[in-house]
């Protein structure tokens, strides 16, 4: 069975290179979604089956902070996994977002590589084209 | 030890644009044209926190096109990239003025960015820039651009 996974980011271009790079790491992936702020993700994740969330911090009409805080309201949608992908490197902010339940925090820019580690270990896969 | 702005700006910069886009920006020569391209886009975002300012990024629509074809992975005459040239720009300079904070502030503070914003831009503006002593010029091939990084009050800080 494959991941289905909601891609959160203002820029077309940065949600087209993630959805690329997770192809490209051979993940077993079913689904991706993609919406370009937190309020439109909260709609999608209403809606639809989602196993692991990746999104920006800085978005116009939603945030990713707010976004995980309300994700975190509803006892529905609390457990599932979520990655930021920003381009802030402050370790106070990493700490603050770690305490609102983030799983990992990549910054950009990122490579295949560090995204493809970061999936795996929060989903506990190793997919048989992940060179060894 | 002062912090050089420019410098600061020169390396991040660079550093980005090659690893997130594959673009190699050079110095120019120093007898390189200081003539306003024909058509010229510009893109800017501010940051606030125990720092504040601006940074601004202006360019040919050819380096668009070419940010946005090598992070996308496709041909820069794909639509695609014709799409996505503007959006391209935004987010480098987006991931530009991360890194450049981090360089400035250190790893501690919380810094609040607005979200970049792009638009044509005027020979009068390019100019305008041109003469800022907070402006760099870089080329990617022979194409230019010019970059500004306003910092209100920095503790240490220089121009050249």
């Amino acid at each position: 069975m494959g991941l289905n996974i909601l891609i959160v980011d203002d820029s077309d271009t940065v949600r087209a290179v993630i959805a690329k790079t997770l192809t490209m790491c051979g993940l077993p992936i079913n689904e991706v979604y993609q919406a370009p702020n937190g309020k439109v993700a909260l709609e999608i994740l209403a809606e639809k089956w989602v196993d692991l969330v990746f999104s920006d911090i800085n978005m116009p009409v939603m945030g990713g902070v707010e976004m995980i805080e309300k994700m975190h309201e509803n006892d529905l949608l609390t457990s599932i996994p979520v990655i930021v992908v920003s381009t802030e490197g402050s370790a106070t902010r990493m700490e603050q977002l770690k305490s609102k339940g983030i799983r990992a925090y990549l910054r950009k820019p990122f490579t295949p590589e560090l995204v493809r580690g970061v999936v795996n270990d929060i989903v506990g896969l190793r997919h048989e084209n992940q060179p060894e | 030890m002062k912090t050089n702005l420019n410098d600061v700006l020169h390396r991040v910069f660079c550093e980005v644009a090659e690893r997130m886009a594959f673009l190699f920006c050079e110095s120019p020569e120093a007898d390189a044209s200081c003539e306003p391209p024909p058509e010229i886009i510009g893109a800017f975002m501010t940051f606030a926190g125990p720092l504040r300012g601006e940074l601004r990024i202006a360019t040919v629509p050819e380096v668009c096109r070419e940010v946005a074809s090598n992070v996308l992975g496709v041909e820069p005459d794909d639509e695609a990239a014709e799409r996505a040239s503007a959006d391209a720009l935004k987010e480098l300079l987006n991931v530009t003025c991360g890194r450049i904070l981090t360089e400035l502030a250190g790893e501690k503070p919380v810094f609040d960015l607005s979200v970049p914003e792009v638009s044509e831009m005027s020979e009068d503006e390019w100019t305008r820039l041109g003469e800022s002593a907070s402006t760099i010029l870089l080329m990617v091939d022979e194409y230019p651009i010019r970059l500004t990084l306003s910092v209100d009050e920095m503790e240490g800080a220089q121009r050249d």
